[in-house]
Formats: structure tokens, sequence, C-alpha cells
């Protein structure tokens, strides 16, 4: 474990939350930290909607297979038995036949999976959601890691609570529903800006961040003005 | 998690209660079943395209046409700050410090209807605004999950009909929905998938429209082809499939 790159992280989340705080920025901040920190191949935040379903607020790749491997977790996966106990379910080796997740296992291997870790977010006696983590390599994953990604899963916690609090007091559930719009607001800003300049996801998503940062504002908000925007230009 | 059966069973209580009246599906029957399922006095629906209600489109009873109307009159109050925060407002209790903080003229007035406690839901899609529901109860208390997942499910529904009644050019007073889907379908978003608001986006840039019509251009393609709209907004993100700028072609 890098001890500094681990408290480089907390510095760095723990100034975010200072700022003008964008959760869905925040939380992308967390899991591209996850992947460094924890030697992952790739890291998710899933949120339990209360429409009944398992959503992906940030992911550290757009990559093709990501969004599908996060979906048919709201049928089975680590991540759905991880949001049902409450306690961190690890997947060693995605490539055993003894598998409980068949249908996760295949679209994880698919991906480039072998090793998955999901490790609860919790608020009291509530799970709201799940940090997961994967590794191209089979193996479970150390005891010292999975402190650190509980740790974080917990900041993700944090980071929700934090979402506008400082303007009025709200509820989790409002909470929720907000990060999970903004999800939505940045995701069509993402696509509008990959066709109107032929890039990838991943790519209109920097983009779209580091004008956020540039300008100093709000992740969302730069989104959002973006979507509706008639002009051609961009930054707007 | 059950989300999408969950959404089906609420779509056919909206169905049947519109075949009860003899007439198709209207925001109204949303706004009804939405009443019952969370056990609430009353509702309205308020059409919107910016950071305020724009005008009433439905309440079930005076209570909520009045309340409905207050927040117009007084430009303050839930369903201004679900608009402005894109995020439900979950007022279980009128009486309490916090509300009579937050909207100092719209509690008092409210509270004079007999309303307690007030639920607004915004109507929107990422970026999409059409508009907001809200619940009243003349009783304090939270939501439970439950009738806080069906109430966002069937906000989603009334989104979505919303959204086909004013692209058709046929927005009526009464948000009728006029919308073409395979019989039966439910016309909500239980099931999300990342694709359809990338390719949303894509879409605005593709058709020169805005994030409005290019989600009704989506799902008026996928529709006219019985086509999944998931698979169809993963085609276009894959940039398999790009939609003509010419309407005529996906007959809306």
């Amino acid at each position: 474990m890098d001890s500094e790159l681990l408290s480089g992280t907390f510095v760095e989340l723990a100034d975010t939350m200072v700022a003008e705080f964008d959760i869905i920025d925040f939380l992308h901040m967390l899991t591209d930290r996850s992947v460094a920190l924890l030697a992952a191949s790739a890291a998710g935040v899933v949120l339990a909607d209360p429409r009944g379903e398992l959503r992906v607020a940030a992911a550290s790749s757009d990559a093709a297979g990501m969004a599908e491997l996060f979906q048919i977790q709201n049928d089975q996966g680590p991540c759905l038995d991880c949001f049902r106990t409450g306690h961190p379910v690890t997947a060693a080796d995605l490539a055993d036949p003894g598998t409980p997740w068949p249908r996760f296992a295949v679209a994880a291997t698919q991906t480039g999976f072998r090793a998955v870790e999901a490790v609860p977010m919790r608020l009291r006696d509530q799970v709201i959601g799940a940090l997961n983590l994967f590794r191209a390599t089979p193996g479970a994953f150390e005891p010292a890691d999975l402190r650190i990604a509980q740790a974080l899963a917990d900041v993700a916690t944090i980071g929700l609570l934090q979402e506008r609090s400082l303007r009025r007091s709200e509820t989790m559930a409002e909470q929720l529903q907000a990060a999970l719009n903004s999800r939505v607001v940045i995701e069509q800003a993402k696509g509008k800006l990959a066709e109107r300049l032929g890039t990838g996801m991943d790519e209109a998503f920097r983009m779209l961040r580091d004008h956020a940062r540039n300008s100093n504002q709000r992740l969302t908000d730069v989104a959002r003005d973006f979507v509706d925007s008639t002009s051609a230009d961009f930054p707007t | 998690m059950m989300s999408a059966s969950r959404a089906t069973v609420l779509w056919g209580l909206v169905a049947e209660h519109a075949a009860a009246a003899g007439r198709r599906v209207t925001i109204g029957d949303v706004c009804a079943v939405a009443v019952a399922s969370a056990r609430a006095s009353g509702g309205w629906v308020a059409a919107a395209s910016g950071r305020g209600p724009d005008f009433v489109l439905y309440v079930t009873d005076p209570v909520s046409e009045q309340l409905a109307e207050l927040q117009l009159l007084l430009g303050e109050g839930p369903s201004h700050d679900v608009l402005a925060a894109a995020a439900p407002v979950l007022g279980a209790d009128l009486g309490d410090k916090e509300s009579a903080r937050r909207w100092p003229a719209f509690t008092a007035e409210a509270r004079s209807t007999g309303a307690t406690a007030v639920f607004v839901f915004p109507l929107m899609i990422g970026a999409i605004r059409s508009g907001i529901i809200g619940l009243y109860r003349s009783s304090p208390g939270p939501l439970s999950s439950q009738q806080l997942g069906d109430c966002l499910l069937l906000a989603d529904t009334a989104t979505v009909l919303l959204l086909e009644s004013l692209d058709g050019g046929t927005a009526a007073a009464d948000g009728n929905g006029h919308g073409t889907r395979p019989g039966g379908q439910s016309p909500g978003l239980a099931v999300h998938r990342v694709e359809i608001d990338q390719a949303t986006g894509m879409l605005t840039e593709q058709l020169g429209v805005t994030a409005a019509e290019a989600f009704a251009r989506l799902r008026a393609y996928a529709y006219a082809r019985d086509r999944r709209l998931a698979d169809v907004a993963g085609d276009i993100v894959a940039r398999r499939l790009r939609l003509d700028p010419d309407p005529g072609q996906v007959g809306l």
C-alpha cells in the first residue's frame, strides 16, 4: 500500500467537500482513486433507488460492457448480495464453476474481470448502496485493502449527505434522487459533447469535468447549461 | 429488485383508472393512482419548463387546487424547490420549523386549507423538465419506502406522458397523452439505462433539437419499429445508428 497515495486521496476528497460540491464529480473522483489505491481495474458506486433498482452513480470507466455489468446485478451478483446483507461480498475467481452468480460471472469475464469486491455504503441501519471493485486477475482482496475500500465507501456515503446540506436540511431520500438526476444530466451532456466533437464518452466526461473545475462551477450545472444551450460553442 | 414488475403493476392501475372513466390514459389517472398509492388526501400536476411551475394541469380536489394555485401566486413553495433542486421535497409535517423557514407564506396559507403534509416530485429526466406532481395529506407523517418508490415510478410515468402530449403538438389542458406505444407497455423509465441518456444527448446534436424533443424522437423511433428503447439507444451510442433530422422519417 502506497501510504502517500492514500493520504493524498483523503486530502483531495476532503478538499472537494469544502469547495463548490458536486456529488457526481466527487463520486467519480472516488472511483478513480479506488482503482489507483486498490490495484483494481475498474470501480463503480451503485446507489439503491427507492424505485427498486440499483443504479450506477459513478464509474471509473465507460468501457463497453461496464453498464451491463451493473445492470445484471439487479438480478444477481456480489453488489446485490452486498446491498441485501449489508456486508462486503467477495468473488475471488469468477471463472470458478461454482459461482453463485453465473450470468454475472460470464458477463464480467467477457468484460475482462476475474475478481470482484462489493463493500456496502451504510447510513445507520440502512444500506444505501455499494462500492464495486473489479480486478482483471483472480484472487481475494487483502484485508488491508478491504479496510480502505470500506473507508472509501463510507466517504461516498458522507458525500451524499453533504450534497447541498449547507443550504437546507433534506432527507437522504431527497439527496439520493438529486444525485441520480445529476448523473442523468451529466450523461446527456456527455452524449451531446461526444456527438459534437466525435469523441468517446470518457473523453467527453473529462472535458466537461475540466471545464467545471477551471471555471469553478459544479459539474452538474455545467452539464445542464450545456444540454440546454443552443449555442454551437463549448464551453458555452 | 422488483422495479420492472412494480412499474407494470402501477401502469395497470393507471390504465384501469382510465378505462373506468371510458377514455385514454391522462395525466389525471396517474395523479389519482399516486394519491391512492401514497394514501394521500389529494394531488395536483403542474406543467413547468423552467425553474417554477407554469400552469396547473390537473387537481383531484379543491384543496389540491388551492395548494397548486397558491404556489403559482406566491412564487414560493415545494413546487419551486423541486424544480430548482431536481429532487423531491418530502414535507412530512407543515407544522415543523423547517417548513415555516423554507416557505413562510406558503406554509401558513397551506395549513389554513387543512393540508399538514406535502410531497412534491419533479417530472424530470436529467435536464429535461416537464412539470411537477404534488400530493398532500390532512395528517402529518412521512411516506413509507414503498409509497416513496411508487410515487417515483408514477412521477416517471407522468413525465413521459406529459412529454408525449407536448411533443405531439396536441398538448391539452388536461395533459392528454397521445403518444404511440405498444399495447399495455408502461411509459415509465423503471429499468434505467445510461445509454438512453447518452443517446438523448447525442440526438440533440444529430437532429438540432432540445433534449425533450430528442428523447421524444428516440422513443418514437423505437416504437415505430417495435424495438426496445434501450436497444435503439445502444445502437446510437455505438454509432451504428443515426437518426434523420427529418421528423417525417419516424412518423411523429
